[in-house]
């Protein structure tokens, strides 16, 4: 498998921002421990986008039927998960010096592990089937009721009002950070996107080649393609 | 036959099914209810403290304990059975609301069993105890819906038994803040509203999304 320009834009961004976020200088109240910030936050914002895109693709499968938005839809969620148990984990790491504890009962932490399990569960149920159309049906169904957990997540910091630091940089009024600290940021959220785009996309054509080689004799053949002409004489009629 | 007479026969043979074999109230309430009586010897028996955590504790039985409810055998309708309905024209909207409304009866029903035993050991004091008028069936319904897309979801499958409450248990995390934090409001005696909206909106929600992907679950059991 070669590399192809998207994966290279992967690794150039990533290495782009994980420079910028070396050489901006530290926060004023947390110091270095604020860094961890340029890997946490791109990676909510990933898990938010990747279930987006899950339940956009489920939705878009019912609708046509083809198996291209079930692989967009299970990569995206795969994905997905491995950037919501990241943001976890960092967010984890980041608490125990800030709130003395690596875990607290805060919403938007007790409703992100569960967004999590969430779609843990949507993998489970993708593995749990051979046929690639029964997967597709049960698992778009699922993608798209699961995702009703999202809205939920997201204004939960409103609705419960825990520990969780409030929005900082999708302020209505203006960023509450600076400048320098911000173009880091936002590196660090390109930079993940475009590694998410580049994962999805090899993770969905694994899946296409894991599908042709349990089934080979699928195809996007339409009833009665089979048919030819007959042949009389060397010559189709 | 109308879709509302088609309800009406499949709820009743649910219910029957149910009545004959006495799942919900001979195994899960029962089990629930051991639940309630084990926990204060895990946390100790502070008779203040139990009356605090008391209806917190009857959300958390209630939701672990519905999926029981939401996947008995009942519910399972056999493959023969589904295809015989299919060929009949049984629409897959009206086999969606009569399961659910089979299985939300069945819950309510459990509720109020692991509610009275909650009141009896825990001793809760409320506000006002109207609104579980509105709390329990909001929650019942809601979990009666996602329970009845959940088990459409893993029919079929040998790991139904555990892929089930791992599905249906965290989409089901709504409801029980929902609940458990009106119930908190009663105790305290302030304003529940906003949560028993949050519960209704919830609900609104997966009625849509149950009765619209009705058909493509259908298709997959083919």
């Amino acid at each position: 498998m070669s590399a192809r320009p998207l994966d290279l834009a992967a690794i150039g961004t990533l290495v782009t921002a994980f420079v910028a976020g070396l050489v901006v200088p530290p926060d004023a109240v947390q110091g270095d421990l604020q860094r961890i910030m340029y890997v946490h936050v791109p990676s909510a914002w990933l898990a938010y986008l990747s279930f987006t895109v899950t339940l956009v693709a489920s939705v878009a499968y019912l609708r046509v039927r083809s198996l291209r938005w079930d692989r967009l839809a299970g990569a995206s969620a795969e994905v997905g998960v491995v950037f919501t148990g990241l943001a976890l984990v960092t967010g984890m790491i980041w608490g125990k010096p800030v709130w003395g504890v690596w875990w607290t009962w805060d919403a938007r932490l007790v409703l992100t592990a569960v967004m999590f399990f969430v779609y843990l569960g949507y993998l489970a149920l993708r593995r749990s089937f051979e046929d690639p159309e029964v997967r597709a049906h049960r698992s778009a169904v699922l993608g798209v009721v699961a995702a009703l957990q999202i809205p939920i997540v997201h204004f939960s910091v409103t609705w419960w009002r825990g520990l969780h630091q409030p929005p900082t940089v999708l302020r209505p009024d203006n960023p509450q950070i600076d400048a320098p600290l911000l173009f880091a940021l936002l590196m660090a959220v390109t930079a993940f996107t475009v590694v998410f785009v580049a994962l999805v996309s090899r993770r969905a054509e694994l899946t296409a080649a894991e599908d042709a080689a349990r089934h080979p004799d699928d195809t996007d053949a339409t009833a009665g393609s089979a048919i030819t002409a007959p042949i009389v004489g060397g010559r189709t009629t | 036959m109308s879709l509302r007479r088609q309800i009406a026969t499949l709820i009743r043979f649910e219910l029957r099914d149910e009545l004959r074999g006495g799942e919900v109230a001979l195994v899960v309430l029962p089990f629930a209810v051991i639940a309630l009586l084990t926990i204060p010897m895990a946390v100790g028996i502070d008779t203040p403290l139990l009356e605090r955590i008391g209806p917190g504790i009857y959300w958390s039985i209630v939701m672990l304990f519905g999926v029981l409810v939401t996947q008995r055998h009942s519910s399972l309708a056999p493959a023969a059975a589904r295809d015989m309905l299919r060929l009949s024209g049984v629409d897959p909207a009206a086999r969606f609301a009569a399961t659910t409304l089979a299985t939300f009866i069945l819950l309510l029903g459990f509720e109020v069993g692991a509610g009275l035993a909650t009141v009896l050991l825990y001793n809760p004091s409320l506000s006002s105890w109207w609104w579980l008028a509105a709390l329990l069936p909001l929650t019942a319904a809601g979990l009666a819906m996602i329970g009845t897309i959940g088990g459409n979801l893993v029919s079929g499958l040998q790991t139904r038994t555990s892929l089930a409450p791992l599905i249906v248990v965290p989409i089901a995390v709504p409801l029980l803040l929902g609940a458990a934090q009106a119930t908190e409001g009663l105790r305290l005696g302030a304003g529940i509203l906003r949560w028993v909206l949050l519960l209704a909106v919830v609900d609104t929600v997966l009625a849509l999304a149950g009765v619209l992907t009705a058909r493509p679950l259908e298709e997959s059991a083919a």
